[in-house]
């Protein structure tokens, strides 16, 4: 049976944090998933905190931190993680703009609405900055390509409600442009158009048309232009680089509805890192069983063609997501379990399952379900004592989070994947830029 | 419900009912290899859950009664290569590629087969007629006038890869080698822990006979006899088809010869990846046989690698490599992921010294089985394997490897790189190391 130190369980962001850190302290470990996560429908900003009234994400931060979320013990973890992180990123050409004291802000969605956010992609980052009394905002989609409406997004951006009160353009515009062979395309995505700007051949010329239809669209006046974000995977920088240089106004990528092209940049790149320290990612893994000696983890199961393959391990990483990643499951009878080791999951009643407004600013009830952990992340049974101790639990499935509401995923994500991973890599292989304030927050707790 | 139940009901979740899992993430879109290539695809959502809706009124299974009712609500669902990324990637479990081929069994259903699609499943005939007249058929398959003439009599595309026929089978060399050894009569068959029970397919049968014989002298290096019972073709190529009752009928014959050695505990080992597959996995899963009989010789089934990978595991494996200086790009084929086993050729080939042997990483060389010899998706299948045959002749090296038949002849036909098995690989690596020590035996032996 192959045998790892760690098995990581999830590839979303809190399995890829564990997994990369713990690879490059030295430890041999392997991350398994039955599929792609939240990367794949995100839009690739890292959400820190941006609950009701937040300012910046250290304020969001530090009004979690208040309640019973997993920021009151997290949060010493979030500037140092989400630092490390950011590092990494622009390191592998995927720079990252903003901290936890940028101001959040509202920027435009694929739909016409707006969001709020602080921490983006570099080439999202253009739609941070204040709108200036006489900017334009010029939104180019490409014609045939469904899952971009130009018009129908500047419509919608040029009425006052959609930005909440907070500054904007002074006009906004739609234009269609025409992409050479696009038109008879059907079927069109983000991941075609992505490699075709990849692939390069036609990525002058591509630039070229749509810097055309803006510098028509924007007839001689300052601004920005909203594109949709599918400007290359392993050819981004580039590709941005010329758009940059070419167009007339400064751009900013949307992010989409998925597959979002942004979020697959950034999985890859922390794949990529994770393999390349000697890790181990393998997709299409289920973990149907986990083996369970004294309380501790010895081997996780993966269904098979007809035999269970197995990998001995000494630690186990569970990122299985909450409901939507599957680290959750929802019983016919009424009851939220988990379903990989069967730890105890803190839920609300099934009665309360059913709320008037669902996207209510105190989050939806249901959100809040997961597996409580001590500031070390093992998972606390009934009792409130350790279940599993050689189990860390990271992520979406950790309770008491409304991350949808409170905008959070990410950071609780990166924080709590940094934070296992220094607590499972062995002394020797300690990595020097830890965080000593968690350490005296466990103490104080 | 208990976990368990839970686990169960994800794990084993129908086919057909998968498609309730679907989120409509898109996910699956973004990997799969087809839709990149070309719009004749809509794609895996498109074409498996989505179609599901339509479908799910006639949830009887296939040839049973009512499932004469309306198969797919569009037949593009043939243009599925079957390569099975999308079951990869899905976050949901969704089995949509299963799902896909279950839909084009039904289009083809109640319908005459295709001449073409009935001989290319005929991988016994063909093969028996192929190797019979071998000097004959090796001339015409070469020759371009006799291939366009094929081309527009029955459809296979005249440049798609199609390899010479062998002088003599595997099994009938085998046969006369035993007749004049004299076993067979009279001496007593090794146990199940000296022997195994080699499944040849079709490939190592009519084309690749030193695949075979590769396999059997590596196993009797590692302490294993092989013994070859009769047996026919895997039935894949027509469940590929659609034509699941023939399948059937492959699968039952297999089942009969092959079931007694399973239940006295001999392992049923293969050198073909996809035959493997569908004897551990599709003869339940595609062809809802659960008799006895096949369920023995499913649970049995070995790929090679993962055999004796499982024997350096258990540290019985003769790791007595010799030195292979080069550089060995691998592809690992689609159907081996679908194993769910890893890369055991990988793990492998890391013991051979001196070899480099590295993963392309790239999603699928466009063949999957008969799917690129055919006239309409030919240019499709060359286009998926595009990125992989560049990367494979940017190398330099003069031999690939690849666990897959029809993969290994598509890479070879399309780069001129020579493609081998990795037991093949292994052989090389023991003769080397033979002829390091002055052990090696003189040829022919
Ligand atoms: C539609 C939607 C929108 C959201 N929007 C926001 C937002 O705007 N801002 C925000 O902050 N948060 C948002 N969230 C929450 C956010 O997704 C999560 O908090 C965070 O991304 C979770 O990351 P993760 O790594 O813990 O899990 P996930 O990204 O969910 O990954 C789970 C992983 O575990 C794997 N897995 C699960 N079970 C098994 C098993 N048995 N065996 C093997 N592998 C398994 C899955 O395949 C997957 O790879 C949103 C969630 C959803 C569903
Ligand atoms: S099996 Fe392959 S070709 Fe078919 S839909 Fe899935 S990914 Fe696409
Ligand atoms: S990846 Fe799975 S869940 Fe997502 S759209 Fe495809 S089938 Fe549905």
């Amino acid at each position: 049976m192959p045998h790892a130190d760690v098995v990581v369980i999830g590839a979303g962001l809190s399995g890829l944090t564990a997994a990369t850190r713990l690879a490059e302290a030295g430890a041999v470990v392997t991350l398994v998933a039955k599929g792609h996560a939240r990367t794949h429908w995100g839009s690739g900003g890292l959400d820190i905190a941006a609950p009701h009234a937040a300012r910046t994400p250290a304020d969001g931060v530090a009004r979690l931190a208040a309640l019973d979320h997993p920021y009151s013990y997290l949060a010493p973890c979030v500037a140092p993680s989400v630092a490390w992180m950011m590092e990494r990123l622009a390191a592998a050409g995927l720079p990252y703009a903003g901290t936890l004291d940028t101001p959040i802000r509202r920027v435009p969605t694929a739909i016409g609405g707006t969001r709020r956010v602080a921490i983006v992609p570099q080439a999202q980052s253009a739609a941070l900055r204040p709108w200036g009394r006489d900017e334009v905002l010029v939104v180019a989609g490409i014609a045939g390509y469904k899952d971009f409406w130009p018009l129908a997004i500047a419509d919608s951006l040029a009425r006052e409600a959609v930005w909440h009160g907070a500054d904007r353009p002074a006009a906004v515009v739609g234009v269609s442009v025409e992409l050479r062979g696009l038109g008879d395309r059907h079927n069109l995505n983000a991941m075609h158009l992505a490699r075709r700007f990849d692939e390069g051949a036609l990525r002058a010329d591509d630039i070229a048309a749509i810097a055309r239809a803006v510098e028509r669209a924007a007839e001689g006046r300052p601004g920005r232009v909203a594109l949709p974000a599918v400007f290359g995977l392993a050819a981004h920088a580039e590709t941005w680089a010329a758009l940059r240089a070419q167009l007339p106004l400064e751009p900013f990528e949307v992010p989409l509805v998925p597959p979002s092209v942004p979020g697959i940049r950034l999985w890859r790149v922390l794949r990529d890192r994770i393999r390349a320290a000697g890790g181990r990612v393998q997709l299409g893994e289920f973990v149907h069983a986990v083996r369970v000696e004294d309380g501790r983890v010895t081997a996780v199961e993966m269904e098979a063609a007809t035999r269970t393959h197995a990998i001995r391990t000494e630690a186990l990483v569970l990122a299985t997501g909450g409901l939507s990643g599957g680290g959750l499951r929802a019983t016919d009878d009424g009851r939220i379990v988990e379903p990989v080791l069967g730890l105890h999951v803190e839920a609300v009643e099934q009665d309360a399952w059913l709320v008037r407004d669902g996207l209510d600013p105190a989050g939806h009830p249901v959100e809040a379900a997961g597996v409580r952990a001590d500031p070390d992340l093992r998972p606390l049974g009934a009792d409130h004592r350790v279940s599993h101790a050689n189990v860390h639990v990271v992520g979406g499935l950790l309770a008491d989070q409304r991350s949808i509401r409170e905008r959070c995923g990410d950071g609780v994500a990166i924080a709590s994947g940094w934070r296992a991973a220094r607590g499972l890599a062995s002394d020797a292989t300690r990595s020097p830029i830890d965080c000593e304030m968690a350490d005296s927050a466990r103490t104080e707790l | 419900m208990s976990i368990a139940d839970i686990v169960r009901e994800a794990t084993e979740l129908p086919v057909s009912r998968s498609a309730d899992e679907c989120l409509k993430c898109n996910v699956c879109n973004t990997v799969c290899p087809v839709l990149r290539v070309t719009d004749k695809f809509p794609g895996p959502k498109y074409s498996g859950p989505q179609g599901q809706r339509f479908r799910l009124a006639h949830l009887q299974p296939i040839g049973g009664p009512g499932s004469a009712n309306p198969p797919s609500p569009d037949a593009s669902v043939d243009y599925c290569s079957g390569c099975g990324w999308c079951t990869t990637a899905c976050p949901a479990g969704v089995k949509i590629a299963e799902m896909n081929n279950q839909a084009r069994a039904r289009l083809r259903e109640g319908t005459r087969p295709k001449l073409r699609d009935w001989g290319l499943g005929q991988t016994d005939l063909t093969g028996t007629l192929g190797v019979a007249f071998s000097p004959i058929a090796n001339v015409a398959m070469r020759n371009r006038p006799l291939r366009r003439a094929m081309e527009l009599a029955i459809g296979v595309h005249h440049k798609a890869p199609v390899p010479p026929f062998a002088k003599r089978t595997f099994h009938a060399t085998w046969k006369r080698r035993q007749a004049k050894a004299g076993t067979g009569s009279g001496k007593a068959q090794p146990g199940p822990d000296k022997a195994i029970v080699y499944f040849h397919g079709c490939s190592a049968n009519y084309y690749e006979p030193h695949v075979a014989e590769a396999a059997v002298w590596v196993l009797r290096r590692n302490g294993f006899e092989t013994i070859v019972p009769d047996q026919v073709c895997c039935g894949l190529p027509l469940i590929s088809n659609g034509l699941y009752e023939d399948a059937r009928a492959h699968a039952c014959k297999n089942a009969k010869s092959l079931a007694r050695y399973a239940k006295a505990g001999y392992r049923i080992i293969g050198t073909s990846t996809s035959c493997t597959h569908t004897i551990k996995a599709e003869y339940e899963e595609m062809l809802d046989m659960r008799d006895e009989d096949t369920r023995a010789i499913s649970a049995a089934t070995w790929d090679i690698m993962e055999f004796l990978l499982d024997l350096h595991e258990q540290g019985r494996l003769d790791t007595g490599f010799g030195r292979l200086d080069e550089d060995l790009p691998y592809h690992a084929p689609c159907q081996l992921r679908s194993h769910g086993i890893g890369l055991p050729a990988l793990d492998l080939f890391a013991l051979i010294p001196g070899l480099r042997a590295r993963d392309m990483d790239h999603d699928c060389c466009g063949i999957a089985g008969t799917y690129g010899l055919k006239r309409e998706k030919y240019d499709i299948a060359m286009a998926v394997g595009r990125p992989l045959f560049d990367k494979i002749t940017a190398s330099g090296a003069t031999v690939a490897a690849c666990d897959s038949e029809t993969c290994r002849w598509q890479i070879e036909a399309a780069t001129g790189v020579r493609t081998r098995h990795p037991i093949e690989i292994l052989a090389e690596s023991y003769r080397a190391m033979d002829r390091a020590r002055g052990t090696a035996e003189p040829p022919g032996a």
